[in-house]
C-alpha cells in the first residue's frame, strides 16, 4: 500500500508538464542516438549534461534516464536492419533480428523489439518499485566469491548462444576471456600484452570489439552479397503486426527476459549485455521453438530486448542506493546528482523520496512515450532498407568511424576497430560467431578481478566458493547445467550414430 | 601473413572448396594465439593461490582455448560443407576506409576526412560511378558535420590546416 | 541549484582584487582536456570552469574527455599542442605526480613539457574501518593489524589511496593486505558487504556513511583537520607525519606567453572566488587555496620528488 502511495506521488511529480517534456526530450534523443552505431547513451548524456545544470534535480534525472533507456530501444533498430548493433547490448538482437529482416520481416522484428522493450521496461520498473530496498541489499550480499560464481554461470550460459558448432561457441567464449586480459592488470598494475602501446593499457573498449567484429565484419560480407542482389527480398512495408501465434509466443519470453534482466541489472557491472546474452541462452534451451533460433525466431528478438531494457531500469538501484555505477553512463548519472549535492547512497531513498519515486514513475511514462514514438517510426525505419546498399554501406562505415573516434577522441581506437573488423571478417570465413566472444570479453576482466580478490581475501583458500551459501548454490547450478549439457550431447550422439561426430566434447 | 593470405585466396578459387581448409586455419590461428598468451603469462608470473600473479588468468584461459582449438581443428577437418568465398577487394577497401579516417581526421579535419573515407569505402561497388561516389561523399560529409558537430556537439574540428 | 546558478549568472559576488585583468584570452574556443571519462569530480570541475569562462568572460570553452592510462594519454596529447592558450588540461596527481615515477618511459616531461598555470585545490583521503570492529583509534588499528591482519580496499593500484596505504604501512610499521578496486565505490560496496576490514577514500564522499554509522573514520591525511569533519583527527596530530592530498590544477603546453598565463590564472582565480563555485567545490570536498603560477609550478615539481619514495614503495610496476 505504501508503495502505491509513494508511486502515486511519484506519478504526480513525473506528470508535471516540465518533467513530462524533459522525459520526452530524453527518450527521443536516446532513441536516435541509440540507432547510430558506436554512439551510445554515453555521448548523448555528456551532451545534455551541461543543460541539466539549469534544471531541477528530478527533471535532470528523468531526462538523463530517458536518454539511457531510450538508447536501448534505438540500439536494436540498427541490429535488426543492418546486423550492426547500435549499442553493445543489442548485439544479441542481431542473431535473430537480422535473419528476420532478410526474410522481409523487418517490420515484424522491429515491432516485436519495441513491444518486448516496453514489456521489459515496465517489468523492470515494477520490480524496481517493489524490490528496490531488497535489490540494494542483494548487491550488498554479493562479495567477490558470489560475483565470481554468477559470472561463471553467465559464461556457461553464454557458450550456448552460438548457433553453429557448440565447441566453436565455447572456444569463442574462452578467446574472449583471454583477450580481456590485454591491458594493465588492475591487481598488480603490470602491463599485459600491450606491446608498449599506452592506449592499450586500459584494454580494448567494448564498443570497439562490438563495432569491429559485428559491424565492420558484417559490412565486408554484405557488400558482394548486395551487389549480386542476394539481399533483395520482397519486403512487406505495410504489415508489421505479428500474427496471433507470434504474439502468443512472445509473452513468456518477455516475462522470462524481464526477470533475468532485472536480476543482472541490479548487480553493478554485469549490465545489459550480459543480461541479454544469458536470457537468450536460457530461452534457447527452454523455448518450444528453439530449433528456429538463429534463423529468425521472433522469440529470439523479444527475449534479449526484454532483458536489456529491464536491466537498464534496475541498474539505477545500485547506482542510486550504493553509489556504484554499473557502467560509464551510470557514472554520469552519479556525476549529475553530485552537481546538486545529492550523494547517492543508502539515504537517497529516504531523503530524496520525491526524486526516487518521480524517477520510477517516469520510467512508466517514458516507456509509454517510447512505444508511441517507435511504433509509427517502424514504417520509416523499414523504408531505410529501400535505399540501395551502395549508398548505405559507405555511410555506415563513416558512422562507425565517428562513433569509435568519439569514445576517447583518439584515432588509435579507429585503428583497433580496423584490426577487429578484419578479424571479424576472417572469423566469419572460419564459421566462428562473434557473440560468444563478445560475452567472454565483457565478463573476462570482471571474472579475473573477482577471482583474484576472493582468493586474496580468503588467504588462498579456494573452498570459499563452495562454502559461502550464495556462491555455493550458484556453483552447483552451473555444474548441473554442464552435466545436463554433456548428457544431452551424448544422448544426441547415441541416437544419431550414422552422422559423423562434429564435436570433440 | 602474406603466404597465409595467398593460400586463402587460392583455396577460395577452387570450385566448391570444402570448409575443412579454412576451418583448420581458424582453429590453428586461435591455437597460435593461445600459445602466445600461455608463454606471455608464464613470463609475467603466475603467482601463488593466495596472490594469483599477473600471468595466471592468461595462462588458465590460454590452456582452455588451446584445448578447444584442437577440438575445433579436428571438427572442422571433417566438415565437408562448402567454404565461404572470401571477398578480398571489400576486405581491403573497408579496412582502407577506416585507415583513411584514422589518418585524416586529426590532420585535415572531420569533414574532408569523412569525404575521403566515404570515397574509399565505396570503391569496391562498381554499380556506383565515380561522380556518384563524389556526390555521396559530399552529402555524407556535410550531414555528419551538421549531426555530430552542429547537433550533438562532439569536440571535433570540422576543418584543420586550411588557414 | 537554481539559486546557485542565479547567483552565478548575476555575478553579484564577483569583485576582482588586485589582479591583472581577468578575461577572454583567445578568440578560438578553448579545449579543457579532462583525464577522466565524463561524470567524475574532475569532469564536473572542468564543466563548471567552462561554463563560467563563457558566461562571465565570454571565453568559449569545451570539455574534452581523453581518459586512459592514468591520465597519461591526456597529458601526452596536451604536451604536443600549440601553446596558444586554446588547449588546457585539468591536471592532477595521476599524470603529473605519480606517472613520472611509476612509468619508466613516459612520452612527456611533467615539468619541461607544460606551463603549469593555476592551482585549484585538493581533497583529502582518510582511513575508514568497520564500526563493528571495535577499532576507534590508530593504536587499536596498529594492534589489530599486528595480530589478525587487516585487508584494506583502495581505488586502484597506483591510485592516491593505495599510495596512502603504503605510507601508512611505512609510518605505522604495519603490513596491511592491499585489495585494489576500480574506483572507490566498489571498494565501499565490498566493505559494506563485510568482506573488507578497512578502506581509504576521500572523506567528503563518505559523509552520509559516517552519519549513518556505517563506517568509522580513523584519521585524515590532510595537514590540518577538515572544517567539514572537525571530529576526525589527522595522522599528523596522532604522531604520524602523513600528508597525501589529491590536488587539481590547470596547465597548458610548454612555452605559453607569460601575459596570457597571467590572464588565464587570474580568470580562473576570479572564478574560484565566486560564492557558488566555492559552494560547489565544497560539495566535492575540495578546498581552494590561491597559488601564483610560479608557486604552482614549484608545487608540482615538489610533489614529484616528495612522492617518489612512496610510489616506489607501492611497487607499482607499470611502464
Amino acid at each position: 500500500m505504501e508503495i502505491l502511495y509513494s508511486f502515486g506521488n511519484g506519478l504526480l511529480v513525473a506528470l508535471e508538464p516540465a518533467n513530462l517534456m524533459y522525459c520526452f526530450v530524453g527518450v527521443f534523443l536516446g532513441t536516435f542516438i541509440g540507432v547510430l552505431p558506436g554512439i551510445g547513451s554515453m555521448a548523448a548524456i555528456s551532451m545534455i549534461l551541461p543543460l541539466t545544470f539549469y534544471l531541477e534535480p528530478t527533471s535532470a534525472l528523468v531526462m538523463i534516464a530517458g536518454v539511457y533507456y531510450g538508447a536501448e530501444y534505438g540500439g536494436s533498430i540498427a541490429s535488426i536492419l543492418m546486423n550492426i548493433p547500435g549499442t553493445p547490448s543489442s548485439s544479441i538482437t542481431c542473431i535473430d533480428g537480422y535473419p528476420m529482416a532478410r526474410d522481409g520481416r523487418a517490420g515484424v522484428a522491429l515491432f516485436a523489439s519495441a513491444i518486448a522493450s516496453f514489456g521489459g521496461g515496465i517489468m523492470g520498473m515494477i520490480i524496481m518499485a517493489i524490490l528496490a530496498p531488497a535489490l540494494a541489499q542483494l548487491a550488498l550480499n554479493f562479495g567477490p566469491t558470489e560475483y565470481f560464481a554468477v559470472i561463471l554461470l553467465g559464461l556457461v550460459a553464454a557458450s550456448a548462444v552460438s548457433n553453429g558448432s557448440p565447441i566453436k561457441g565455447i572456444a569463442m567464449v574462452a578467446a574472449g576471456l583471454m583477450f580481456g586480459t590485454v591491458g594493465v592488470d588492475i591487481t598488480t598494475g603490470a602491463e599485459r600484452f600491450t606491446m608498449g602501446i599506452p592506449e592499450l593499457r586500459d584494454g580494448v573498449h567494448l564498443v570497439i570489439v562490438a563495432m569491429g567484429l559485428f559491424g565492420v565484419g558484417e559490412l565486408i560480407v554484405s557488400i558482394r552479397a548486395n551487389a549480386r542482389g542476394e539481399h533483395d527480398n520482397e519486403i512487406d512495408y505495410a504489415n508489421f503486426y505479428p500474427s496471433k501465434a507470434e504474439w502468443k509466443s512472445m509473452i513468456a519470453p518477455i516475462f522470462r527476459g524481464s526477470g533475468i534482466g532485472s536480476f543482472f541489472g541490479a548487480l553493478p557491472g554485469t549490465g545489459q549485455t550480459v543480461a541479454s546474452a544469458v536470457a537468450y541462452a536460457i530461452e534457447k534451451k527452454v523455448s518450444p521453438n528453439r530449433a528456429k533460433f538463429g534463423k529468425g525466431a521472433i522469440e529470439g528478438v523479444a527475449i534479449p530486448e526484454a532483458a536489456n531494457n529491464s536491466a537498464t531500469q534496475t541498474a539505477f538501484i545500485p547506482t542510486l542506493t550504493l553509489g556504484v555505477p554499473g557502467s560509464a553512463s551510470m557514472a554520469l548519472v552519479i556525476g549529475a546528482l553530485m552537481m546538486y549535492g545529492i550523494v547517492p547512497g543508502p539515504r537517497l531513498l529516504v531523503d530524496h523520496a520525491d526524486l526516487f519515486w518521480g524517477l520510477v514513475a517516469s520510467f512508466l511514462i517514458g516507456n509509454v512515450l517510447l512505444l508511441i514514438l517507435n511504433i509509427p517510426l517502424i514504417g520509416l525505419w523499414v523504408k531505410l532498407l529501400k535505399i540501395p546498399y551502395r549508398y548505405m554501406y559507405p555511410t555506415i562505415i563513416v558512422l562507425i568511424c565517428v562513433g569509435v573516434y568519439s569514445l576517447n577522441n583518439n584515432v588509435f581506437d579507429v585503428w583497433l576497430t580496423l584490426v577487429f573488423g578484419w578479424v571479424g571478417y576472417l572469423m566469419r570465413l572460419f564459421k566462428f560467431e562473434p557473440a560468444p566472444f563478445l560475452i567472454g570479453f565483457v565478463l573476462g576482466p570482471m571474472m579475473e578481478e573477482q577471482l583474484r580478490r576472493a582468493m586474496l581475501l580468503s588467504r588462498g583458500d579456494a573452498t570459499v566458493f563452495l562454502t559461502r551459501p550464495i556462491s555455493g548454490t550458484l556453483i552447483v547450478i552451473t555444474a548441473l547445467l554442464l552435466v545436463y549439457a554433456f548428457y544431452s550431447a551424448i544422448r544426441q550422439r547415441r541416437t544419431s550414430k550414422t552422422i559423423p561426430s562434429t564435436s570433440e566434447t | 601473413m602474406r603466404d597465409f593470405l595467398l593460400r586463402l585466396q587460392h583455396s577460395a578459387k577452387e570450385k566448391h572448396a570444402p570448409h575443412a581448409y579454412l576451418g583448420a586455419l581458424g582453429g590453428a590461428g586461435f591455437l597460435a594465439l593461445s600459445i602466445i598468451f600461455i608463454v606471455g603469462g608464464f613470463e609475467l608470473g603466475v603467482g601463488a593461490p593466495r596472490r594469483l600473479g599477473t600471468g595466471a588468468f592468461p595462462v588458465i584461459t590460454g590452456f582452455i582455448l588451446a584445448l578447444l582449438s584442437m577440438g575445433v581443428i579436428a571438427a572442422d577437418l571433417q566438415d565437408t560443407s562448402d567454404a565461404e568465398k572470401p571477398d578480398w577487394i571489400s576486405f581491403v577497401a573497408i579496412g582502407g576506409a577506416l585507415a583513411v579516417f584514422a589518418l585524416t581526421v586529426g590532420r585535415i579535419g572531420l569533414v574532408p576526412g569523412i569525404f575521403l573515407t566515404t570515397i574509399t569505402a565505396s570503391l569496391p561497388d562498381p554499380s556506383l560511378k565515380f561522380p556518384g561516389k563524389m556526390a555521396l561523399a559530399a552529402v555524407v560529409a556535410l550531414a555528419c558535420w551538421g549531426l555530430f558537430i552542429g547537433l550533438i556537439g562532439l569536440p571535433f574540428d570540422a576543418f584543420m590546416g586550411f588557414n | 541549484m537554481k539559486h546557485l546558478l542565479a547567483l552565478g549568472a548575476a555575478s553579484l559576488l564577483f569583485s576582482a582584487p588586485a589582479y591583472a585583468e581577468p578575461g577572454k584570452w583567445t578568440d578560438e574556443p578553448v579545449r579543457i582536456v579532462v583525464t577522466f571519462p565524463p561524470g567524475g569530480t574532475s569532469d564536473l570541475i572542468a564543466r563548471v570552469l567552462a561554463q563560467y569562462f563563457e558566461s562571465e568572460f565570454g571565453q568559449k570553452a569545451v570539455v574534452d574527455n581523453r581518459p586512459g592510462a592514468g591520465g597519461t594519454v591526456s597529458a601526452d596529447f596536451v604536451a604536443d599542442q600549440d601553446p596558444d592558450g586554446t588547449t588546457l588540461i585539468l591536471g592532477n596527481n595521476a599524470p603529473f605526480t605519480i606517472a613520472p615515477t611509476q612509468f619508466e618511459e613516459l612520452p612527456y616531461d611533467a615539468m619541461g613539457d607544460f606551463t603549469h598555470i593555476a592551482y585549484l585545490g585538493a581533497s583529502t583521503p582518510a582511513l575508514f574501518v568497520q564500526p563493528s570492529s571495535g577499532i576507534t583509534s590508530i593504536e587499536d588499528y596498529i594492534e589489530r593489524a599486528n595480530t589478525d591482519g587487516i585487508t584494506y580496499g583502495s581505488s586502484g593500484v597506483g591510485s592516491i589511496t593505495h599510495i596512502l596505504g603504503q605510507a601508512v604501512d611505512a609510518s605505522l610499521g604495519i603490513e596491511q593486505i592491499h585489495v585494489p578496486y576500480q574506483g572507490s565505490a566498489p571498494a565501499i560496496q565490498d566493505f559494506r558487504a563485510g568482506v573488507l576490514e578497512a578502506y581509504y577514500d576521500m572523506v567528503a564522499l563518505n559523509g552520509d556513511l559516517i552519519k549513518e554509522g556505517e563506517t568509522q573514520p580513523i584519521a585524515l591525511a590532510s595537514p590540518e583537520r577538515s572544517p567539514l569533519f572537525p571530529e576526525i583527527p589527522t595522522f599528523r596530530e596522532l604522531g604520524h607525519d602523513i600528508v597525501i592530498e589529491n590536488w587539481t590544477g590547470v596547465s597548458g603546453p610548454a612555452g605559453m606567453d607569460a601575459e596570457m598565463v597571467e590572464t588565464i590564472h587570474d580568470t580562473i582565480e576570479a572564478i574560484m572566488q565566486m560564492e557558488p563555485v566555492i559552494e560547489q567545490l565544497a560539495k566535492f570536498g575540495i578546498a581552494h587555496t590561491e597559488m601564483t603560477s610560479d608557486e604552482f609550478t614549484t608545487f608540482v615539481g615538489g610533489a614529484i620528488t616528495t612522492w617518489a619514495p612512496l610510489i616506489k614503495a607501492a611497487n607499482v610496476n607499470g611502464g
